[in-house]
């Protein structure tokens, strides 16, 4: 999704899950970016990010975003 | 073309009438949402002539609240929405001097705050589509800023670096953001002017008429248009000359 979306030019099985997405040594992602996975969070599996605060906390890598959409999911299950 | 789905703001004045036929002439596929508060009969009636493509929505363009519904009244209906058009406005003119402060801050409330309020509810479509188009009714009061006119002409100054702005933001998301600036249009406003100020104004104007709705509309409708996709972040003067 992050690939597709960003139009990324990494595949994805470069992207360690740990790997910060923003900020040094990170796949240098910015807050457009940002943006555009907000979006496309709250599109494809209604997780809702409601302040920059909340954003900067889920969206360090790819780990910490796979926790949220699994904590929304198991929530509204 | 393929259709497109559209809304508009301040779509019971003549300029917002305007618009509304200039996007339903370029595609029968297209639809129109006129977006409108206290006064429309016009809207109605367009709406009556057009039932399948052109729609009322009521839109109190202040509240962030109505923008959000609308919106999602808008893309639950038509599965997207392609096309923004800030037209609503209104004006209070006056000396600063004499100005209160709800003359103030309701000018640039109904100006610049629907035009904020409006861009930020439509950009998660428009992010999520990767394509969207946004036109911004400024006026010439942004640029030469009359006098008795700081209220209407700072609001529409924001409009505009508000235009600029947003477009660096979303432009490599595939959505353009531009601004109008008209002139001296023939519509309701201008008649509100007496025979002395309407010659004055004409004087000032190289083409030495008053424009139409309509060709202010055409304006509107080009930055919108597919064709335009390399436009973004532009201030297009509709004035005849003036400036």
């Amino acid at each position: 999704m992050m690939v597709e979306n960003l139009m990324l030019q990494v595949p994805t099985t470069e992207i360690a899950d740990d790997q910060p997405l923003f900020g040094p040594g990170s796949l240098g992602l910015d807050s457009v970016d940002a943006l555009q996975l907000v979006v496309a969070l709250e599109k494809h599996f209604g997780l809702k990010i409601p302040d920059p605060a909340a954003a900067r906390e889920i969206l360090q890598n790819v780990g910490t975003i796979v926790s949220a959409v699994q904590k929304k999911l198991a929530g509204a299950a | 073309m393929n259709s497109r789905v559209i809304l508009i703001t301040g779509a019971n004045g003549g300029l917002g009438q305007a618009i509304a036929r200039a996007f339903l002439a370029e595609s029968p596929q297209n639809i129109v949402w006129l977006g409108v508060r206290s006064r429309r009969e016009q809207a109605e009636s367009a709406s009556r002539e057009s039932p399948d493509r052109c729609r009322l929505l009521d839109l109190e363009v202040t509240s962030a609240a109505a923008w959000h519904l609308g919106v999602q009244a808008i893309v639950g209906d038509c599965q997207r929405l392609d096309v923004l058009v800030n037209n609503a406005g209104q004006h209070q003119d006056g000396l600063l001097a004499q100005l209160s402060w709800n003359s103030w801050r309701e000018v640039l409330s109904a100006n610049l705050d629907s035009t904020f309020l409006g861009c930020q509810a439509v950009l998660p479509t428009m992010i999520s589509q990767r394509a969207g188009r946004i036109v911004n009714v400024a006026s010439l009061s942004a640029l030469l800023a009359p006098a008795g006119q700081t209220n209407y002409s700072a609001a529409k100054a924001g409009v505009v670096a508000l235009t600029r702005s947003l477009a660096k933001e979303v432009a490599r998301i595939g959505i353009t953001v531009n601004a109008v600036c008209p002139g001296y249009v023939q519509t309701g406003a201008l008649a509100d002017l007496n025979e002395e100020a309407r010659a004055a104004a004409l004087s000032r104007i190289p083409m030495r008429r008053f424009g139409q709705p309509e060709e202010i509309a055409a304006a509107v409708r080009f930055l919108a248009c597919p064709e335009a996709s390399y436009i973004t972040g532009s201030v297009l003067k509709v004035d005849g000359g003036i400036l």
